[in-house]
């Protein structure tokens, strides 16, 4: 169980351009379920994610990942936390061009000493599942967008993450290849994994298999909407 | 184990990276590489030839003694030997004849010399590779001479010494004492130096005090005089090099500064990806570390290799005029390679230390950032 308590993101505090993107959200995320925080751009549903996954610290408030508080850990623990416990994609995701699928999606794992065949064999089982086995080769920029976002669920999934924390990512995919994601994200919640999403796609917030639906507006949350 | 994996899996990474920017990646090394060459091959040279002097010195005289008559080296004459003699401590006192030819025929200057081996052979010589080389003569043909009277003197080859002697032997004739005096018109009696063997070797310079006070027309130089002066000429060559290579060095000083320690906003991006997904920055800096260490490591292996052949095998064929003088008649010798480690290990230091050190800084700096920052890319 996530849990956030009185947390608010200041950026360049102190500055004449000092921004709160979060005020005072308090929020629990409960395990094995589909989260979405919706809202517009600039609601700060990028930042509460960035909260949760350890990658950046609230200005005020506390994080607690299974009642462990982590607000206050070095950046050595918070990025074991981040490498354990979590999967990010990105609304870019973020793939590294130049190389191949497979060598993407074996990136987050080359710094847990796995053995490479090991890590190999699992990078593939991961394209296999994700019907891309036939692209293991193939250089992130020569895949379609479909594939690219596939390439990033892999990835995302490497390290056997619990929580999949994903950030708007369909901001750049069709109905079709949405609502495909969407089912992935099913299939995953289904292998007992959490999912959260920050999107404003209402594909993605009135999808069937999300359990529960955040709505964000200027920093806040506003309203809460749980399913069954 | 889990240690040695990650580094190969965070190595692997790192080459898979050079290897994409490999038009950036293989200009440096190309550039790197030459900048090692150069100043490996000065200094491989340098020693080498400083070395091999010391060694080839160590057969020659302790103290030869000239004469000089209005500051010029003048023939010595045979009584001055006997004056030597007796200096207490002088074990041997011997006249020698040498000079210089020039063979206006192939522009080349021969260095003639008699020694005890040639003294008796009238009418033969024995010459150096490089002399038989410009005149185009092999053992058992002859070579006129033209002597100072203007008539000439026709000598057969009758040996040639072995390459392997080139370096003090190439423009070499040895020449016998008849024939000598005869081409150079050289009186019986008068020697162009002479040669001192001492007893103590501490009181050379005792000796050397007293042949100045018992003949002050002379002047004696001592052995480690020659190898101050080998030692001062080379040093003096090349630092002549460095200083015109300074230049060379300093434009890729500032090209390597400007390819390592800027990185480009894809490199930035990477960084933050790779911080996002959960690398430590102490990992990313270790990746760019390798990075830097794969670049400099193999420049400075690639010029230390091709400065080893380049000195070592090829005859150090591009830095030949400036290191070795100007002449027409060149030794091809092999040197004996003489690395000195102390060298190598300051270019080691002066290359790959610098070089690690600027690709590290800024992705210190970047992989700093908080690894949000990519969501917002």
């Amino acid at each position: 169980m996530i849990e956030l308590h009185h947390v608010t993101k200041i950026f360049n505090k102190g500055n004449a351009n000092e921004f709160c993107a979060v005020d005072d959200v308090s929020l629990v995320i409960d395990p094995l379920v589909i989260t979405v925080l919706k809202g517009p751009s600039g609601s700060g549903k990028t930042t509460v994610l960035s909260i949760i996954g350890a990658m950046t610290k609230p200005t005020e408030g506390r994080v607690y990942i299974h009642s462990r508080e982590i607000t206050s850990l070095p950046e050595r623990f918070l990025t074991e936390i981040r490498r354990k416990t979590f999967g990010f994609i990105f609304q870019q995701f973020n793939l590294i061009k130049g190389i191949t699928a497979l060598e993407n999606i074996m990136i987050p794992a080359y710094p847990t000493g796995e053995k490479y065949s090991f890590l190999k064999k699992r990078a593939m089982d991961l394209l296999d599942l994700l019907s891309l086995s036939g692209k293991a080769t193939s250089k992130i920029e020569w895949l379609s967008g479909g594939e690219a976002q596939r390439v990033a669920i892999a990835r995302a999934l490497i390290n056997n993450p619990e929580v999949v924390i994903a950030d708007e990512p369909t901001a750049h995919l069709d109905t079709r290849l949405s609502r495909e994601f969407i089912e992935v994200m099913a299939v995953l919640k289904n292998e007992g994994r959490t999912i959260l999403i920050a999107s404003h796609d209402p594909i993605i917030y009135s999808s069937p298999v999300v359990q529960r639906v955040v709505e964000l507006r200027d920093g806040r949350a506003i309203s809460e909407d749980h399913r069954s | 184990m889990v240690w040695i994996e990650k580094q190969r899996n965070i190595l692997d990474f790192a080459l898979s990276s050079l290897f994409r920017r490999w038009g950036k990646n293989l200009a440096l090394i190309i550039v790197y590489t030459i900048i090692v060459f150069v100043l490996a091959s000065i200094f491989f040279l340098t020693h080498s030839i400083k070395k091999e002097a010391t060694i080839v010195l160590q057969g020659s005289p302790e103290i030869v003694v000239q004469r000089i008559v209005a500051g010029r080296h003048d023939l010595v004459p045979e009584g001055h030997s006997d004056q030597l003699r007796k200096i207490p401590g002088v074990l041997e006192v011997k006249g020698r004849l040498w000079g210089y030819y020039f063979d206006p025929a192939t522009g080349a200057n021969y260095t003639m010399v008699v020694t005890d081996a040639s003294r008796e052979k009238n009418g033969t010589i024995t010459i150096g590779a490089g002399v038989a080389r410009v005149a185009g003569v092999q053992k058992e043909d002859t070579i006129p001479f033209k002597s100072s009277g203007g008539t000439y003197t026709t000598l057969e080859v009758a040996d040639i010494f072995p390459h392997q002697s080139e370096l003090i032997s190439s423009d070499l004739i040895e020449i016998s004492e008849e024939d000598f005096r005869k081409l150079f018109s050289i009186p019986n009696g008068s020697y162009t130096d002479l040669t001192l063997r001492v007893r103590n070797k501490n009181e050379l310079n005792v000796v050397a005090d007293k042949i100045k006070r018992y003949l002050p027309d002379t002047r004696p130089i001592l052995r480690e005089e020659i190898l101050r002066t080998y030692e001062a000429i080379f040093d003096w060559r090349g630092g002549l090099l460095v200083v015109i290579l300074t230049g060379a060095i300093l434009a890729f000083a500032i090209f390597a500064w400007d390819k390592a320690s800027s990185l480009s906003f894809e490199e930035k991006k990477e960084i933050g990806i790779l911080k996002a997904v959960g690398w430590e920055t102490s990992e990313v800096i270790i990746m760019k570390s390798w990075e830097g260490i794969t670049v400099s490591l193999t420049s400075f292996l690639l010029g230390i290799m091709c400065a080893y052949v380049h000195v070592f095998f090829g005859s150090f064929f591009l830095f030949t005029p400036v290191l070795k003088g100007w002449s027409v008649l060149y030794p091809h010798f092999k040197l004996i390679p003489f690395v000195d480690p102390y060298q190598v290990s300051a270019l080691f230091f002066l290359t790959v230390a610098p070089y690690t050190a600027a690709t590290i800084i800024p992705s210190w700096r970047a992989a700093t950032i908080e690894p949000d920052s990519v969501m917002r890319l």
